[in-house]
């Protein structure tokens, strides 16, 4: 029982001391509450605290190469406490006169009065926030930094620098359309930047802050920090090669014929990759500009591009074959009291012909022979269209696709007048993206994919969102007729309305358009003038189509409105350039030159021994006396390539000759020299001769040659 | 009704001072979860109320498991446990997940949430110093035969410790004191641990000089400590680098105190306290703060100190009915840890102390810290439950 006693005094005191600590924290919480309480609730009452938003970066818009078609700058607007804490006035009068002198040299916007004047009344005023330039890049800020006074700190010299995001297209008006605008809380995005905004946009940040004297902001704790995060990158599909050349060609064929406006659509075949976008209208200066979408924005008359969906209704359908004769009677043909004319008289032709020539009359005979005995033979034609689903948006997903319109004959407006305006081109309304879809579909024979603007979600270089190529119809009608349709495009490049795209190396297939515009119901004609909409739709190469494109040009104001004269040589300049530039698509033309470069040793420069050896083991050229030296001499043999040791020493001037123009710069700068390189390719001739003694000298000439 | 009875044995008072806090501690993160909320789970505060609730019934569970199980089990089970938990703090401190520059943390395989392995570690080491100081009870005076044997352990689970986390080494270590001063042990030999301990702790900072890696969070206890003791102004801490955690300890200290004041008498009202927006750690460290400014001095301050006041006082009526050493030692001991970590975390809150970062027991949102609670909670109960039945079954006696 004493050890009992003994342990329950000590209990006693433990809870002695217990009771007594709590007593103390009882107390202490009495002193905070009633005795410093005012203290600490003006404080509380005074807190300035708020939490700020903090703006992630943009995501940027690349190009299929990767290159920047929109990405987010850093911009500054400059301003200046002039009350700042430790701007005391001898500092003032000392810089104010250099300072403003700075800033005028710098900006040019100003003289340097203006800007004395400025930041003196400035001072006067008590301005803490005084404007000095909106928009200023980081190379200007970071020179004004440097500036008297504002090089001493904000604290001492007043420079505030307010940084903000400036969204800007390295590309210019290169698609600048497609690739759109974001919306803020005036107007509606546009475009990519509209459509991928979930993606772009990234998440805001929020960052509790305090404000400390001298009106300073403090983050307050990492507990409330929310950080941003940045918005993810979209890779388009837009190639920024056949983009330059689409828009330069239609800018020049719009202004040469003066039109209103006109687009241009590059689309793959096989993936439906819209390779180039160019939209152009004309401002009131007289230049163009891209103001509207036209290329998914405007679903108008398509005119005779559209025969390809009448002949292939009627093939698929088994009514007519390419070799059917069809009398053209005089040229003209009238229906419900409407006249339609050919451009010429061609009597009796094919319906191969009456494709390649564009014949209006014989396709109004043929719609009205094979389905106009009643309505119900007409939904049969109706029903073609819309397996080209040319009666629905294609949702792209960019925003501003026009609503098309194909009608059916349950429509009340439907009438007897409608199948045969149908029939080449009238009383539809199609989009050019709809019409370059469908030929994309024949050339891709009869598979018919949805165009790709985006490929791509990337988080910086990583992958994070495919967007597949999307098939809409797996074939919208059978392979003969596919065959006969191609057969004839190719027939009106070579026999037909556009003899003058022929080509020599490579052909293009196609069909021309020449619609006449119906201004919103004030008749076909502006200002009492006939105004048309020249279009040309086709593929190339005509033998294994890669590529896909539409031309549109409106209201061609110079007489020359076919088709094929102001749509054509836009088309063929497009081809062009796509054609001589892509290997896959020419290495059928040059395949004898490649078999004969794969037998023989290619010609090689003499340079750097790792590359050269890389290159010639990627290209399965053996090569022999393996050289130990950095760089290396190149030798040709008859089944192999001999490398030879090159040396150098610090005293001698190399031998350069035959190295490509980066190495022997590499060679000649680390001695010492100071380079000039004239021409292009591989050095020819070294204007100090290899074997001289160094010495004084320092510059040295290189002359270069292919 | 008749559930109660039946199953949730030992003092009543000990399973409503439970409930109670529990409330309390719902309340509380509810409210000040604000911050946490607002960050990680788009300002979704019932996400929180949810996840506090199910890791209260289950710390509920776990008491009424425990005190369910006779209580002399714990002794065994203390040896095992103290077999497992000294490895375990090993690993942690080799290879834990660092929060703060402090590897406390263990991730179990399979298991989302972390595990503080000083935890298990308190607990275990508590029991095995009741056990032994009542096995040892006739030899307690020897040095040799009854003080090294209860010294080993204690000195190498702190030494565990206390690289990782200061405060809760030294809260143990006190513990372990504590529990022993009341089992008996000689106060020589008590004051002699107390002076080999603090010359050790000296030996270890200087010797962390020269090898920094040995004590990553000296620069923060250095730091902490000056702050409190206001030896360098807001300024110049501002410029060092290594103290911004305690310019925000500084800073938590200034809030909490605006907190309170804001409370008054009967409270802002739950959610009302607007400085829980910035007062860091208001869901944890400074719970106690956030309660007072919301229910006020009465109902949040005074009924709070009170519940563990009485807690600790239930621990002793249970002490002195017990016939048995073990059974005192562990019921006190026990629950001293608990009233002792509460205190602490009120003196912080008040600013009577540093900051330390221990949590308000059951109160404070945090998983292992809350089961633990529930764990020794429940073994409490397991005592009190045994001296009930052992009165019952003598009343029973005396009235044949």
């Amino acid at each position: 029982m004493d050890k009992k006693k003994d342990i329950l005094w000590r209990m006693y005191i433990l809870y002695l001391l217990v009771v007594i600590v709590g007593l103390a924290v009882v107390w202490k919480i009495f002193q905070i509450q009633f005795v410093e309480g005012d203290k600490w609730r003006t404080m509380a009452d005074n807190m300035s605290q708020d939490t700020f938003l903090v703006k992630p970066t943009r995501g940027n818009i690349l190009a299929k190469d990767t290159s920047y078609m929109a990405i987010s700058v850093p911009v500054y607007d400059l301003r200046m406490d002039t009350k700042a804490e430790k701007l005391n006035t001898e500092t003032w009068n000392k810089h104010i006169d250099s300072l403003s002198f700075c800033l005028a040299n710098l900006f040019k916007d100003k003289t340097v009065g203006q800007y004395k004047s400025i930041l003196q009344e400035g001072r006067k005023g008590k301005n803490q926030y005084l404007l000095i330039k909106r928009n200023v890049t980081r190379r200007e800020v970071e020179m004004v930094r440097t500036f008297p006074m504002f090089r001493m700190g904000r604290y001492k010299g007043g420079l505030i620098e307010d940084e903000k995001y400036k969204r800007v297209k390295p590309y210019g008006n290169l698609a600048a359309r497609t690739i759109g605008k974001e919306s803020n809380e005036n107007v509606q995005g546009l475009g990519i930047e509209q459509a991928y905004d979930e993606y772009l946009r990234g998440e805001e940040g929020l960052r509790l802050m305090e404000k400390l004297a001298g009106g300073m902001w403090r983050p307050v704790d990492h507990d409330n920090t929310i950080e941003p995060v940045d918005g993810f990158d979209i890779v388009t599909t837009i190639d920024p090669r056949l983009q330059e050349v689409a828009t330069t060609e239609l800018d020049r064929q719009l202004k040469m014929h003066g039109a209103s406006h006109g687009c241009v659509i590059v689309m793959e075949v096989a993936t439906g990759d819209i390779s180039a976008i160019a939209n152009l209208k004309r401002n009131e200066d007289g230049n163009y500009y891209e103001s509207f979408n036209y290329a998914i924005g405007e679903a108008t008359d398509p005119g005779s591009t559209f025969k390809l969906a009448t002949a292939m209704a009627l093939m698929d359908d088994g009514h007519v074959k390419p070799a059917d004769l069809i009398s053209t009677g005089d040229g003209s043909i009238t229906y419900y009291g409407h006249t339609v004319h050919d451009s010429h008289k061609y009597g009796t032709i094919s319906v191969q012909q009456a494709f390649e020539l564009s014949s209006n009359v014989a396709f109004i005979k043929m719609a009205l022979q094979h389905y106009g005995k009643n309505d119900e033979s007409a939904q049969k034609f109706v029903d073609h269209l819309k397996k080209l689903h040319l009666h629905e948006k294609l949702n792209t997903g960019l925003p501003g696709e026009a609503t098309p319109l194909v009608r059916n004959t349950t429509d009340s407006l439907w009438s007897g007048f409608s199948l045969p305006s149908m029939a080449f081109g009238y009383e539809v309304l199609i989009t050019p993206l709809q019409i370059v879809t469908m030929y994309n579909a024949v050339a891709n024979n009869g598979k018919m994919v949805k165009p790709r603007f985006v490929k791509e979600v990337r988080n910086r270089n990583q992958v994070i969102k495919t967007f597949e190529p999307v098939v809409i119809e797996e074939a919208v009608c059978k392979p003969t007729t596919v065959d006969a349709l191609k057969r004839m495009m190719e027939g009106v490049v070579l026999r037909g309305t556009a003899t003058n795209l022929k080509g020599s190396v490579y052909q293009i297939a196609g069909k021309t358009g020449t619609a006449q515009i119906a201004n919103n119901g004030s008749g076909y004609g502006m200002n009492g003038k006939m105004t048309y909409r020249a279009s040309f739709c086709g593929y190339f190469p005509a033998d294994n189509p890669k590529y896909t494109c539409i031309v549109v040009v409106n209201a061609p104001s110079e007489g020359v409105y076919y088709g094929n004269v102001v749509a054509g040589p836009i088309f063929k300049a497009v081809s062009d350039k796509i054609y001589a530039s892509s290997f896959d698509i020419n290495q059928a033309f040059y395949k004898d030159e490649i078999a004969a470069v794969k037998t023989q040793t290619p010609p090689s420069k003499n340079g750097y021994t790792n590359d050269i050896k890389t290159i010639l083991k990627k290209m399965n050229v053996p090569a022999s006396g393996s050289s130990n030296s950095t760089f290396c001499k190149t030798a040709r043999a008859e089944k192999q390539m001999n490398i030879l040791d090159i040396t150098f020493n610090k005293t001698q001037v190399p031998e350069v000759r035959g190295m490509g123009a980066r190495d022997a710069v590499y060679i000649l700068e680390q001695l010492g020299f100071q380079v000039i390189l004239v021409g292009k390719g591989s050095v020819k001739q070294q204007s100090i001769a290899a074997g001289t003694s160094i010495g004084e000298l320092n510059t040295i000439t290189l002359l270069l040659a292919q | 009704m008749t559930f109660i009875q039946k199953y949730m044995k030992g003092d009543r008072v000990i399973w409503i001072i439970a409930i109670i806090i529990s409330v309390y501690s719902l309340l509380a993160v509810y409210s000040s979860a604000g911050q946490l909320a607002f960050r990680y789970k788009g300002g979704n505060t019932e996400y929180y109320l949810i996840q506090r609730f199910f890791m209260l019934a289950m710390g509920i569970a776990l008491m009424f498991v425990a005190h369910r199980v006779k209580y002399t089990m714990f002794s065994k089970l203390s040896v095992i446990g103290l077999l497992i938990a000294i490895p375990l703090l090993l690993v942690t401190l080799i290879m834990g997940s660092n929060v703060n520059g402090a590897s406390r943390w263990l991730a179990i395989p399979g298991v989302t949430s972390s595990f503080q392995t000083s935890d298990l570690a308190k607990i275990v080491l508590l029991i095995y110093v009741a056990r032994t100081l009542a096995k040892k009870q006739e030899v307690i005076k020897d040095f040799k035969e009854g003080f090294l044997p209860l010294v080993i352990p204690v000195v190498l689970v702190c030494g565990l410790i206390l690289p990782a986390n200061f405060s809760t080494a030294a809260l143990l270590f006190a513990n372990c004191l504590v529990l022993m001063f009341i089992g008996r042990c000689s106060l020589k030999h008590i004051s002699g641990l107390v002076g080999t301990a603090v010359s050790g702790f000296m030996l270890l900072i200087l010797l962390s000089y020269a090898f920094p890696k040995l004590l990553p969070r000296l620069d923060t206890w250095k730091a902490r400590i000056e702050t409190f003791a206001g030896v360098k102004d807001k300024e110049a801490v501002v410029v060092e680098k290594t103290s911004t955690e305690a310019l925000n300890e500084d800073y938590q200290v200034k809030y909490s105190k605006m907190a309170m004041a804001k409370g008054g008498l009967f409270g802002t009202g739950p959610a009302n306290n607007l400085t829980k927006y910035s007062l860091p750690q208001s869901y944890s460290d400074f719970i106690f703060a956030m309660i007072i400014g919301e229910y006020g001095f009465i109902l949040g301050g005074i009924v709070v100190i009170l519940a563990y006041l009485i807690l600790m006082y239930r621990a002793i009526r249970i002490a002195q009915k017990s016939e048995f050493a073990f059974a005192t030692f562990l019921a006190l001991g026990l629950c001293f840890s608990l009233v002792l970590q509460a205190l602490v975390n009120m003196c912080v809150a008040v600013n009577i102390l540093p900051v330390t970062g221990q949590p308000l027991p059951m109160v404070s949102m945090g998983g292992t810290s809350t089961l633990f609670t529930g764990l020794t909670l429940g073994i409490i109960l397991s005592v009190s439950r045994t001296l009930i039945k052992n009165d019952e079954s003598a009343t029973a006696e005396s009235d044949h």
